[in-house]
């Protein structure tokens, strides 16, 4: 559902945070603690009064243009090879959708133009209402990225990083602080906090990266390419159904894979790629009913990448 | 829509915060610790050497007399205007303020709202700090050099920072001839486009001429009119008389007119470069095809497994254009020596050095040496770096760890050698000193024993650091120091056992001794990867 107002900071979130968390946050909050010791349960009713006192801080709207992304006529070379042909795709808010196809066929392309990372030969990549090209600060905004080979800065720790992207994308301390934990104990990083990004397994370091993006508050446009890569099942679980609820609450979610399981119990609509080019979309409903002959994603990727092999 | 826009302080911050992390890593990493300690107590202990060797403080009058008697002042002027028109050349096909872009940028940041100028501005800062601590650590190191040649501490760290600053400047003209190629090259693709280089080259090398450099005033035109004020200035060689402040001022005027100006021009389409020469990596270039042909390496009838590796590498390496040119720098430097030495052209006359510091021509001599040698040596250095992530594939190949330690150090003897040849004979041609040749032949066991030290550094970089392609630091810096105190003492094993037939058995063990130490070295740290 598009337009849900966000609690921020909920007690539930408080209560998750460790004392010297706590701590940490009240003093943020500038609250005075003249006593040697205080009581947890005193503190957290001491934060929780002094931040409904607070005027909520100036955050992203809530709400998203429909569509979130729009691209149109989208093409871009590479010398003279053509990775992305006459591209058209729409994401709205509360949707996922799955860019699927082979390897080579344009979907990383696709997610690098759409983040400003690289720029279209020709085209348009609308995000929230900015042009990538003409508004990249003001579309980037509100964009989270994970790239097919993640990859960090290899001397931070998993809590300076976290706490640099929430100062890049001008996250208030107080959030921060409590989202950091929030999304530390779904990913299960706590023990990985202070560990250097350098010494971190892939799906540890697809953690991180997901916690770098999810400190900032909701809603989000996200361009996640393979984010189930590196993660184990439990790890996988937990962002599908964090996606599933993003997705409920009004986020809008374009997601690049090869894992046809995950593109098919994740996605409400896919755009199926094959060498640059369009070659299905639809939902899975409406892709089985115009591919009679097969009976899943999987078949109906296979015939529309080159056929289904025979046994 | 709310945008965000943060402030570069806090990607400076970030970029201070990884570089204090780094100094906290390696200073908590023993073997890390160790190569800093060998680099730094290295260069420390060869500088006192010289030291004691020579008195440097007689040399600078003498040097001041040597460079204006032999020297014009618009000489000075116009090769500094050279090295800044190289800048502008090696720009021109260059990444500009892409180059300073990294991976975990284009992960990171190039996706935030951030703009480019801020990133740009951010990864230099960290760039320049980090280059301000080598050199302080550096002057450090060579403090007895200075003091032995009566040169303050300070003046000398002046002088230093002027020159850094002067690179750096350099460096930011060459951005700014990347930027003159990209805007031109959207306008139009004629090959005539490219003739804007050549026009900023001349246009640079005519600020050179004396009708600007002869007055202060006009140092503020270009970064190397401004060094050559303060050089002229701070040595009193050609010196105006109007102090060395003002070419002090002017350098750092420049610095900071090109480092705004750079900032200005890094633009998105800087992005796009770095993405795309990223890609050019791991493509072939045409140039290299070319060469290599349609050799297939795979089809080789040997079965040895040494041999195997030694063919893997040397294609692969082929389809560098790097390698390419160093191919060719060896044919045709070696043609050129071979004719030098022969013919004694007059245009390009020997080294005349003064009968006052004809006593050092020796020395200087085998320091020259073991330089070039050293300089020739970083191919094996790199050869097991070059595997990238494929070392551990290598590791896990049905090979035995010598196999591999042989293919790699025989195709990097080889490799060194080539490049060493020319070297040498421009080194007996340049600095003709009486009996050369039997000091010349003591490049063959540098030769040896170097090519074996870079191969030990270049395994351990999987054991101290997590990223096998990434030489870290203080590798790369404890290497030239080992091999200057390996040759130093080798030098002076032969000078000691000049007149003693001893040294027929005393230089073979010290060479294949420590060659052999070496390559153990290289076997212990392949077995220790994990």
């Amino acid at each position: 559902m598009a337009g849900v107002k966000y609690n921020l900071i909920e007690r539930a979130n408080v209560e998750q945070m460790k004392n010297e968390e706590l701590l940490k946050l009240a003093r943020v909050l500038k609250i005075p603690i003249e006593f040697r010791e205080i009581r947890r349960s005193l503190l957290i009713d001491e934060i929780m009064n002094t931040l409904e006192k607070l005027k909520q801080p100036k955050l992203p709207e809530d709400v998203l243009q429909t569509p979130a992304i729009q691209i149109k006529n989208l093409t871009k070379y590479f010398g003279r090879k053509e990775a992305v042909s006459q591209l058209n795709l729409e994401v709205n808010p509360g949707e996922i959708v799955g860019l699927v196809g082979p390897n080579g066929a344009g979907k990383t392309t696709t997610l690098r133009i759409l983040t400003g990372i690289i720029r279209q030969t020709s085209g348009t990549v609308v995000v929230n209402g900015h042009d990538i090209k003409k508004e990249p600060i003001q579309a980037k905004s509100i964009l989270g990225y994970i790239p097919e080979k993640p990859t960090c800065y290899p001397s931070l720790t998993v809590k300076e990083y976290v706490t640099f992207m929430a100062r890049i994308y001008e996250v208030p301390k107080r959030i921060a602080l409590v989202r950091m934990r929030q999304f530390v104990d779904r990913f299960q990083m706590d023990e990985f906090l202070d560990f250097y990004i350098g010494t971190l397994s892939k799906g540890n370091l697809q953690r991180a990266l997901l916690i770098g993006i999810f400190v900032r508050p909701p809603p989000y446009i996200l361009a996640f390419d393979e984010p189930i890569y590196g993660l184990d099942p439990r790890g996988a679980w937990n962002l599908k159904s964090y996606l599933r609820q993003l997705r409920d609450e009004g986020s809008a979610i374009l997601i690049s894979t090869h894992i046809l399981e995950v593109a098919s119990d994740l996605c409400d609509r896919f755009v199926i790629m094959n060498e640059g080019n369009v070659v299905g979309k639809g939902t899975l409903d409406q892709l089985l009913k115009y591919h009679k002959q097969t009976k899943n994603l999987e078949e109906v990727f296979l015939s529309l990448t080159g056929g289904i092999p025979k046994r | 829509m709310t945008s965000v826009q943060p402030k570069t302080s806090r990607l400076i911050a970030n970029e201070f915060r990884m570089l204090y992390n780094q100094f906290k890593q390696t200073i908590r990493t023993p073997s890390m610790l160790l190569f800093y300690v060998i680099t730094f107590s290295g260069v420390f202990f060869v500088s006192m050497v010289f030291v004691n060797f020579v008195a440097f403080a007689s040399f600078i009058p003498q040097m001041s007399e040597l460079l204006e008697s032999s020297l014009d002042r618009d000489w000075i002027f116009a090769l500094l205007g050279v090295i800044s028109v190289s800048s502008v050349i090696t720009g021109y096909f260059g990444l500009g303020p892409a180059a300073i872009i990294t991976t975990d940028d284009e992960n990171i940041l190039l996706p935030s709202p951030i703009k480019p100028y801020q990133l740009f501005l951010s990864k230099y800062f960290k760039r320049i700090i980090r280059k301000a601590t080598f050199v302080v650590f550096g002057l450090l190191a060579i403090l007895p050099l200075l003091t032995s040649a009566n040169l303050i501490f300070f003046s000398t760290a002046f002088t230093i920072l002027c020159v850094v600053l002067f690179l750096e400047s350099n460096y930011f003209l060459g951005a700014l001839s990347s930027y003159f190629r990209i805007q031109i090259s959207k306008k139009t693709k004629s090959p005539f486009r490219h003739l804007i280089v050549i026009l900023i080259g001349v246009i640079i090398l005519v600020l050179t001429f004396p009708e600007f450099t002869s007055t202060f005033t006009a140092a503020v035109l270009l970064p190397s009119n401004a060094l050559g004020y303060f050089l002229t200035e701070a040595t009193g060689i050609f010196s105006l008389g109007i102090g060395y402040q003002v070419g002090f001022v002017f350098v750092v005027l420049t610095f900071l007119i090109f480092l705004l100006l750079t900032a200005s021009i890094t633009n998105y389409e800087y992005y796009e470069l770095f993405s795309s020469a990223k890609g050019k990596e791991q493509v072939e270039g045409s140039f290299s095809g070319l060469i290599r042909g349609e050799i297939d390496f795979s089809n080789s009838r040997f079965n040895d497994p040494s041999v195997w590796i030694m063919l893997k590498d040397f294609w692969s390496r082929l389809r560098s254009p790097y390698q390419i040119w160093k191919y060719i720098y060896a044919f045709l430097g070696t043609i050129f020596i071979v004719y030098l030495n022969l013919f004694h052209p007059s245009w390009f006359p020997p080294l005349t050095v003064p009968n006052s510091i004809q006593f050092a021509i020796v020395p200087a001599f085998a320091l020259m040496m073991i330089l070039f040698v050293q300089m020739s040596s970083i191919t094996s250095m790199l050869s097991l770096v070059d595997e990238k992530q494929n070392v551990y594939l290598l590791k896990a190949s049905p090979f035995r760890t010598k196999d591999i330690v042989l293919a790699k150090y025989l195709l990097s003897l080889l490799e060194v050698t080539i490049a060493v040849v020319p070297a040498a004979g421009f080194l007996i041609y340049i600095l003709r000193i009486e009996g050369y040749l039997a000091l010349i032949t003591l490049i063959a066991p540098l030769t040896i024993l170097f090519t074996a030290s870079g191969l030990a550094i270049g395994a351990y970089v999987p054991v101290v650091t997590n990223d096998p392609k990434q030489l870290p630091i203080p590798l790369a810096f404890s290497y030239p120091i080992i091999n200057l105190a390996l040759g130093g003492l080798m030098i002076f094993m032969v000078a000691a056992f000049a007149d003693s037939t001893l040294v027929i058995i005393a230089l073979p063990v010290y060479i294949i001794g420590l060659t052999l130490f070496f390559l153990l070295l290289t076997s212990r740290a392949i077995n220790s990867y994990k």
